[in-house]
């Protein structure tokens, strides 16, 4: 594996990437090959409430905190003699039977931060809570390993921090066809035709005449990709399923993107948790089969990672509205075909034993995950990308 | 004044300038140009119609659904403020006044979902703009949105919250290592009680003010928040942190050591802004040609000054939002108390995508002509008729006429540099220079759909 720390330090750094694709090998490995890891990281935005979604039905605690909306052991699929998962999930049961589910539970970090945009930042970033970082791991993954901006594609109209490198950022699309169209139209297609680049420039114009270039051949490059592939399962008729539609023609289609990044939004559930969150789940849980499926038949599961991660967990205590609070620890799904720890990967935290908030204490901190999935899966430098040293979990 | 220097001026210090202001002012010298610009700075508060918001009374919003339906009502009106915020930027004769509202609320970042207490904050920021920067740090500490938003409200003598102590530091005054810990620990402690009443007042909790002594910058005393903003300014770097920020937003984002110590020296001696940005625009290095036309316009920038050009109006709130968000930047809703970063950090696959096309979705159904000289008609016909989604992208009223109006006597040459600061790139340059220009519209498009449309 090729590493680029050294380069980044020199004054060419920035123009590196503006070096064509195809003269830069991105991997050893080329997608079509078996071997070609991908990650695939979906967000629960809103915070999930963890602990309705996989159920300590055994727990005193757990119903003496929530006497309205705890789930009863019999609403619950068991998977264990005091853990149970949420209704809504039995294809993630399925996948827990087949050895592709890996749970880890009390997911969190140092001083939790209560807010949904400063904990996604953080979860984006991998920054301390107190720290404002201004690139996502993933963007910096690509600083690090990326040589365009479709490899590493947000599904989505607008690019999220996670996907935002110091030098290099990733691409979101939703439609790639809407894309490709917005970027090609002709008069782009004759400037860019007439752009002289004699002068690599470092300066803010080369800058925009560069990222424009790579726009437009990424979305080219993708939405061409995206015509020749097909889904090999029906989805549900949601807009989650279809962005893990998109992504799974993506994938399949040998498409040299190494991370996807989708979310699912609402699980903000102040009031009235019990409908909404069994209707999200229930969205989550369907779409996930289907996707996990596609891949299956079209031989791509065994190098497809999918990490599924929420900004913070919710209260221990619910509210007076039939619903919970901003929480902090929660769990954190991985599902994939080579997983070392299959089922649950820790216990749940006590529940008695609470920060100063009742929330959940955490025993994981999210980072020596990334720092897993860098080193293990995407076998690259995770001090570098991370920039802090973390010990790596034992899940892959 | 030269009209490169007029244009460097008029884009930094507001959004672009107008052939008809070049024309005005291009027979003054620099000194009479700069006092034009800080002749026409008199404030006046962005206010918005909240008299519909009246019924919710402290007592109605005890009810928990009434206190709901508030925040459903202020929300909407956020939105609307920041509707008309935009179109203030566009219309304000207070140039300066204005761009540097826009630099302090990038700078003393908050939020709020309180309309009254944005509006009030908005209005601080506008008031305080060009006046004395210590008042305006201490009035900011006592408004109701700052309050909620760095957690003063929860600073109590009992426990104490440092959020805001360490934030007035780090990014609104001294800059991150420039401070102890211990600092932040006994400052915390001069604003514990810090509160404000429903109707956005500000009042000092006494049984929640910590009145004991404390020890800040080597000083000790009984000290209020006010002291230690006082114990603050005392400091050099305060001013010079303060001057390089100015530096990076009006000048360039590479800081010159060199000019940034003679401006700290002006803006030590009383902390003046205004003096300071008069300095700043009368000083010949800030004409270099190594200044203009060097960074990358903010979203904000990039709307605002095609309005400039070509005056425009959204018909819907929700298109102003989409097309802030889509472009990185909602006003009013920062990403977090560090701002955005700005810079190339504003451009990405996707955003330059959206600003190379954005004035043609808003001002030309999204057809930008490639007619070549000699060329009969447009064969992308096909191209441009099937864009169905971006021609429905927003609703908007333009004002060609006043376009046709103030360029009726600028021929293409000149148009060509009065939309670009910088020169354009050497083939960008031969394409230019092959399109059939016909139409002062359509090269008025054309020109704003290049990367050097995006530098300022």
């Amino acid at each position: 594996m090729k590493r680029r720390a050294f380069l980044k330090q020199s004054a060419f750094a920035s123009s590196l990437f503006f070096v064509p694709g195809f003269l830069k090998a991105f991997e050893n490995v080329s997608p079509k090959s078996f071997g070609y890891k991908r990650l695939v990281m979906i967000q629960l935005a809103g915070g999930n409430d963890g602990l309705n979604t996989i159920v300590p039905f055994t727990n005193d605690d757990y119903y003496k905190s929530r006497p309205k909306i705890a789930l009863q052991k019999n609403d619950l699929i068991p998977v264990s003699d005091s853990l149970g998962f949420h209704s809504s999930l039995l294809p993630l049961k399925n996948l827990y039977d087949q050895g592709n589910l890996t749970v880890i539970n009390n997911v969190g970090y140092p001083n939790p931060d209560r807010s949904h945009f400063r904990a996604t930042d953080i979860w984006q970033t991998a920054s301390n809570s107190n720290q404002y970082w201004q690139t996502g791991w993933v963007g910096r993954y690509l600083d690090a390993h990326g040589s365009n901006a479709y490899n590493a594609i947000e599904i989505d109209d607008s690019l999220s921090l996670l996907l935002k490198g110091e030098n290099i950022n990733g691409i979101a699309t939703q439609n790639p066809s809407n894309l490709f169209k917005l970027s090609q139209d002709p008069y782009f297609k004759n400037v860019l035709n007439h752009y002289n680049d004699e002068h690599l420039s470092e300066h803010n114009l080369g800058y925009l005449y560069k990222t424009m270039i790579d726009a437009k051949s990424s979305s080219k490059y993708i939405f061409e990709k995206n015509k020749i592939a097909s889904n090999n399962t029906t989805y549900p008729n949601n807009q989650f399923a279809n962005q893990l539609k998109t992504t799974a023609k993506l994938i399949n289609s040998g498409l040299e993107t190494r991370v996807f990044f989708s979310s699912l939004g609402g699980f903000d559930t102040h009031a009235n948790q019990l409908n909404s969150q069994k209707r999200l789940l229930d969205i989550y849980a369907t779409s996930i089969e289907a996707f996990v499926n596609d891949l299956k038949k079209q031989g791509t599961f065994n190098d497809t990672l999918i990490v599924t991660f929420s900004e913070f967990g919710r209260r221990v205590k619910e509210n007076a509205g039939n619903g919970t609070d901003h929480g902090a620890a929660s769990n954190v799904f991985i599902i994939g075909n080579q997983l070392k720890k299959q089922g649950f990967y820790n216990d749940l935290a006590s529940l008695s034993d609470l920060d100063s908030n009742g929330d959940l204490k955490y025993t994981v901190d999210f980072r020596t995950i990334y720092d897993s999935i860098l080193k293990n899966w995407l076998a690259v430098n995770d001090e570098q990308i991370l920039q802090h040293k973390f010990n790596s979990l034992d899940f892959i | 004044m030269k009209t490169k220097q007029l244009q460097h001026l008029f884009l930094r210090a507001g959004f672009g300038i107008t052939p008809q202001l070049v024309n005005d002012l291009s027979k003054k010298n620099k000194n009479k140009v700069v006092d034009f610009l800080f002749s026409t700075t008199t404030f006046q508060p962005l206010e918005i119609d909240l008299s519909e918001l009246s019924i919710y009374t402290q007592e109605y919003q005890k009810n928990n659904t009434f206190s709901m339906e508030f925040q459903r009502k202020s929300n909407e009106k956020i939105r609307e403020y920041n509707k008309i915020w935009i179109e203030r930027l566009a219309d304000s004769d207070s140039l300066l006044r204005e761009k540097m509202t826009l630099f302090w609320a990038n700078h003393f970042v908050c939020k709020n979902q309180n309309i009254y207490f944005v509006q009030q904050y908005n209005n601080c920021l506008r008031k305080n703009a060009l006046g004395n920067f210590g008042d305006f740090v201490k009035e900011i500490s006592k408004e109701p949105a700052m309050l909620n938003y760095l957690n003063s409200r929860q600073n109590r003598k009992k426990q104490p919250n440092e959020n805001f102590a360490r934030e007035l530091m780090e990014l609104f005054t001294l800059g991150v290592g420039n401070y102890s810990e211990n600092d932040v620990r006994e400052s915390a402690r001069a604003f514990t009680g810090y509160n404000h009443t429903f109707n956005g007042e500000f009042v000092i909790g006494k049984y929640h003010h910590d009145e004991a002594l404390k020890t800040f910058f080597e000083e000790t005393g009984n000290f209020t928040g006010d002291d230690v903003i006082d114990i603050i300014l005392k400091q050099e770097q305060c001013a010079r942190f303060i001057c390089e920020k100015i530096y990076r937003y009006f000048v360039n984002d590479h800081v010159n050591e060199k000019h940034v110590d003679e401006l700290t020296t002006v803006f030590y001696k009383d902390y003046n802004i205004e003096k300071l940005m008069k300095f700043l625009f009368l000083k010949d290095w800030f004409y270099d040609v190594e200044n203009i036309g060097t960074k990358i316009k903010s979203p904000i920038e990039l709307l605002v000054g095609m309005q400039k050009m070509v005056p425009f109006s959204f018909q819907n709130t929700k298109d102003v939002q989409k097309i802030q968000r889509l472009l990185g930047q909602v006003l009013l809703d920062p990403p977090n108390v560090a701002g955005w970063k700005g810079g190339k950090n504003w451009i990405d696959s996707n955003t330059i995508i959206l600003r190379l096309k954005l004035p043609s979705i808003l001002l030309s159904n999204a057809e930008i002509s490639i007619r070549e000289k000699g060329a009969f008609e447009d064969s992308f016909e096909k191209y441009h008729a099937s864009n169905k989604i971006q021609k429905n992208f927003a609703k908007v009223t333009v004002d060609w006429d006043f376009f046709e109006e103030s360029f009726k006597n600028i021929s293409f040459d000149e148009m060509k540099s009065l939309f670009l600061i910088t020169a354009p790139n050497e083939g960008t340059e031969t394409y230019l220079s092959h399109l059939s220009k016909s139409s002062k519209k359509e090269f008025c498009i054309q020109l704003m759909s290049l990367p050097e449309y995006q530098i300022c």
